[in-house]
């Protein structure tokens, strides 16, 4: 066994220099012979507390994707400016650089486009290692999106899922490979590109794959051998608890979809993991499906021990237009009617804004933030009361009122921020033939690209009521981030990056990136004093600070 | 004499569809008109009985399907990968003498890599013949590395404690190790006997690319020493000896000091004995 622990290696590497130093004499006087060992859950579970680092997808368990940092402020955010560029040197077809950065310790450990990663230098963008997948030629879901959501890290390891549907781990200084373990067979229709989610002792991650007849899953892998712990199928067996909502046939339920393709939020105190499942399949076609499909198009909250159901939330019964839940679940504590309550908030595709007690699952609300026809309410029995399925013209588009790039919550404000899509589109359905490794969404959709705009909303929590709104020339997919300076930052699809007052929703700044910011938020970091804000757009990334 | 695979003008028609420079075109264009290649195609034709995507080679272990190969390389590939195979690496192209020595691949993904392209990189996908695609693969195939052709007859067992004891602080196995050197999984099938037996008496042989040594004392006067990573006009990224990676701005430092040996020792006999090595070299030789 060659794992050294960080205590005993001290010792060994000593040894070994002093053996070594024959021909390096100098080794011995240097005093920094200690082996980084890397953060720790601990530190993963002390989130924003050291500003030095930003460890797990949306910077703590929460999902806030708020900082505390305050160097930059609105008085002085004007005068924010590039610091460095990186070039990935890899391009997504039609969607975009989605990655969150991981930081620690001055470096940044990015993943990209056709499963593309780097280790790379926080203060000047240079890399200090590479790494390229070798994909096969015939992937399916990965070749037509091609991106990666980011890293999840644990001591000198880091996790990546990839194209082909593999779950692998690298030593964080080299980008070499630990281990590879296949999640799913990509030639029937499977991939992945989640963030992996690390907790204490487990690598959880979802696939991707709902438009293909495919059955989606979440996992929990050993970090150090990469073995198996728990799979939970977001489409029931046969005769399991949900399997009512589906038509009594096993073929149908082995194809059901329910992709779990973003990253989901961790509640230690509760130890639950809270995910979004994706689409049924066919996306569009339903009549070969009747029932709600659990548990497509719902929250699902699993004891993060064992992978058992807790309970779920369905925003969504029988889908008929491809409105995925996958969605960065949001967890905070907020005042509920007197009470101090543990909420998860979702702005769905679907154009509603949920508050849930995320201990019971119960609905505290459930409230429109987009003009959708689909429904205005949810009933008392906490259905959607459906007006238009889609066949009468103008709902949201298949990419939704809102979609994966993450939202923001401000605790000190209670504004809940979204990047909001207006959509006008018709559904017509058509039943596909089932054929592994071929997409079958069931019909065609006509999007009227004239009623479509985009705007980035700050939503009451308490209300669901629109507190201020920045609109956009068209729908977009930049995600959002907040600072307790009192800043939001967000992308547009036409390229800018800017900032807001987070109680007015005044712009104070915005520069053009040159590519449209899809699916991607920003991260900040303090480096030698100095705030860094940094967003993912096209194939750059680039830093943004102060003038020194 | 041409063969029906030369009807048209292929060469000139790849390159404008590759965006291989204008005198790469050129010289395609003089090396389809010599007519070796027509004449050697119509040849080995009759024993192909359909050329399409096999898992193998169709052509086999034929030597003139290597070295027409060979010819179409240099004219079509070189431009990328180096005259020599060997890959540029201002342009990170990979070293395609080591192709084989990947987990996973075959004769088959190699074929296709060339006929499809890479996504995601700049090697684009190739119309050629399926006849000449395999020539292509026979030629790679035959200027791959073979790694060791002499066989390994030292005690695993024992190399593999030697290695515990002198190398794994600093290089990687089958996924445990250091990472100061190079991962060492595999190297066998990639470096022969003699190189990698030099490299452990003469540690300074061959350094290889993101492994050269490097010292400087930083703004605090700080002696600082490792392996370089990364490097432009004003910064330097590095792996220092403790196996943590660092940054620094030059103007932080005072000099640089390239003219260090390698922080790999050098083993002498009297320090590992030529049996000792041997040991575990065949401990090596059995990671994949």
């Amino acid at each position: 066994m060659l794992t050294m622990s960080p205590k005993k290696s001290l010792g060994q590497l000593i040894a070994g220099m002093i053996l070594m130093c024959v021909p390096f004499v100098l080794v011995a006087q240097s005093d920094s012979a200690t082996l980084s060992s890397g953060p720790t859950y601990e530190d993963i579970l002390q989130g924003f507390a050291d500003p030095s680092r930003w460890l797990t997808y949306s910077g703590d368990y929460s999902g806030k994707r708020h900082s505390p940092i305050a160097q930059i402020t609105p008085d002085n955010v004007s005068k924010l400016s590039p610091a460095w560029t990186f070039q990935t040197g890899t391009t997504t077809r039609g969607r975009g650089f989605e990655t969150t950065p991981l930081f620690d310790d001055g470096i940044l450990y990015v993943t990209g486009s056709n499963n593309l990663a780097w280790a790379i230098d926080a203060q000047t963008g240079r890399t200090f290692w590479q790494y390229r997948r070798n994909l096969p030629n015939d992937l399916t879901y990965g070749a037509s999106a091609p991106v990666n959501r980011g890293f999840g890290m644990l001591g000198n390891r880091l996790f990546m899922v990839t194209l082909d549907a593999h779950l692998l781990s690298f030593d964080r200084r080299t980008g070499d490979i630990l281990w590879d373990v296949e999640l799913a067979d990509y030639r029937v229709g499977y991939a992945a590109t989640v963030a992996p989610l690390v907790i204490d002792g487990k690598v959880i991650v979802g696939i991707s794959g709902g438009e293909y007849a495919t059955r989606g899953f979440i996992d929990a892998y050993d970090p150090v051998t990469g073995d198996r712990i728990w799979r939970f199928n977001t489409i029931p067996s046969p005769g399991e608890t949900g399997s009512e909502t589906w038509p009594n046939d096993p073929d149908i339920l082995a194809k059901g979809g329910g992709g779990t393709w973003m990253n989901g939020s961790y509640d230690p105190e509760l130890d639950l993991i809270y995910w979004g499942v994706g689409n049924p399949n066919p996306d569009y076609y339903g009549d070969s499906r009747p029932g709600d499909n659990l548990y497509t198009n719902s929250l699902v909250a699993l004891d993060a021990s064992t992978g058992e159901l807790r309970w779920h939330y369905q925003f969504t019964p029988h889908d008929l237009n491809d409105w995925d839940s996958n969605h960065m679940p949001v967890l905070a504590e907020i005042d509920w009617q007197g009470q101090a309550t543990k909420v998860v908030m979702v702005a769905n595709r679907n154009g509603f804004f949920y508050v849930l007690n995320r201990v019971s699952g119960a609905l505290l609300l459930g409230k429109p933030f987009t003009a959708t026809s689909w429904a205005r309410e949810i009933g008392a029995d906490g259905r959607p009361i459906v007006l238009n399925d889609g066949s009468k013209g103008c709902v949201p588009d298949p990419w939704g009122s809102t979609n994966f790039m993450p939202p923001s919550f401000y605790p000190e404000l209670d504004l809940f921020f979204v990047t909001a899509r207006e959509t006008c589109a018709t559904f017509v359905p058509e039943e596909p033939q089932l054929q592994p490794g071929q997409a079958s969404f069931g019909g065609v959709v006509y999007i009227d690209g004239d009623q479509s705009s985009g705007a980035l909303r700050a939503l009451d929590v308490h209300t669901g009521e629109l507190r201020w709104e920045f609109t956009y020339p068209s729908p977009t997919f930049g995600g959002v981030m907040t600072t307790a300076a009192g800043l939001v930052f967000a992308g547009d699809h036409q390229g800018n990056f800017m900032a807001f007052n987070a109680e007015t929703g005044e712009n104070l700044w915005h520069y053009q990136t040159g590519a449209r910011i899809w699916g991607a938020a920003a991260i900040t970091y303090m480096l030698n004093g100095r705030q860094y804000v940094l967003i993912p757009s096209g194939t750059t990334l680039t830093a943004f600070a102060l003038p020194e | 004499m041409k063969s029906p695979f030369y009807s048209t003008s292929r060469f000139p028609k790849t390159c404008v569809n590759t965006g291989h420079s204008a005198s790469t075109c050129i010289k395609s264009t003089r090396i389809s008109r010599t007519g070796i290649i027509s004449a050697a195609l119509l040849i080995l034709c009759v024993s192909i009985s359909s050329a399409g995507a096999q898992p193998s080679n169709p052509l086999g272990a034929d030597a003139r399907a290597a070295s027409i190969g060979g010819v179409i390389f240099r004219a079509q590939c070189a431009t990328c990968h180096g005259a020599d195979a060997k890959g540029i690496s201002s342009i990170e192209t990979p070293d395609l003498t080591l192709l084989w020595t990947q987990a996973g691949i075959s004769d088959g993904s190699v074929f296709e890599s060339i006929k499809q392209g890479v996504p995601g990189s700049i090697m684009p996908a190739h119309g050629f013949p399926d006849t000449e695609l395999w020539m292509l693969v026979s030629y790679l195939r035959s200027i791959s590395v073979a790694g060791s052709s002499t066989p390994f007859t030292g005690d695993e067992l024992n190399g593999r404690k030697l290695f515990n004891a002198n190398c794994g602080q600093c290089h990687r196995v089958d996924g445990a190790g250091g990472s100061l050197g190079p991962s060492l999984t595999g190297i066998t099938s990639r470096r022969s006997q003699e190189l990698l037996s030099n490299s452990v008496r003469d540690s300074n042989a061959l350094i290889a690319r993101g492994y050269k040594p490097i010292s400087f004392r930083n703004s605090e006067n700080k002696l600082v020493q490792g392996v370089i990573k990364s490097e432009d006009a004003f910064s330097i990224q590095i792996m220092e000896l403790n196996q943590k990676l660092s940054a620094f701005m030059k103007s932080d430092i005072a000099q640089i000091n390239r003219d260090v040996s390698s922080v790999m020792p050098s083993f002498s006999v009297a320090e590992l004995s030529d049996s000792e090595l041997s040991d575990i070299l065949s401990f090596l030789n059995t990671t994949r």
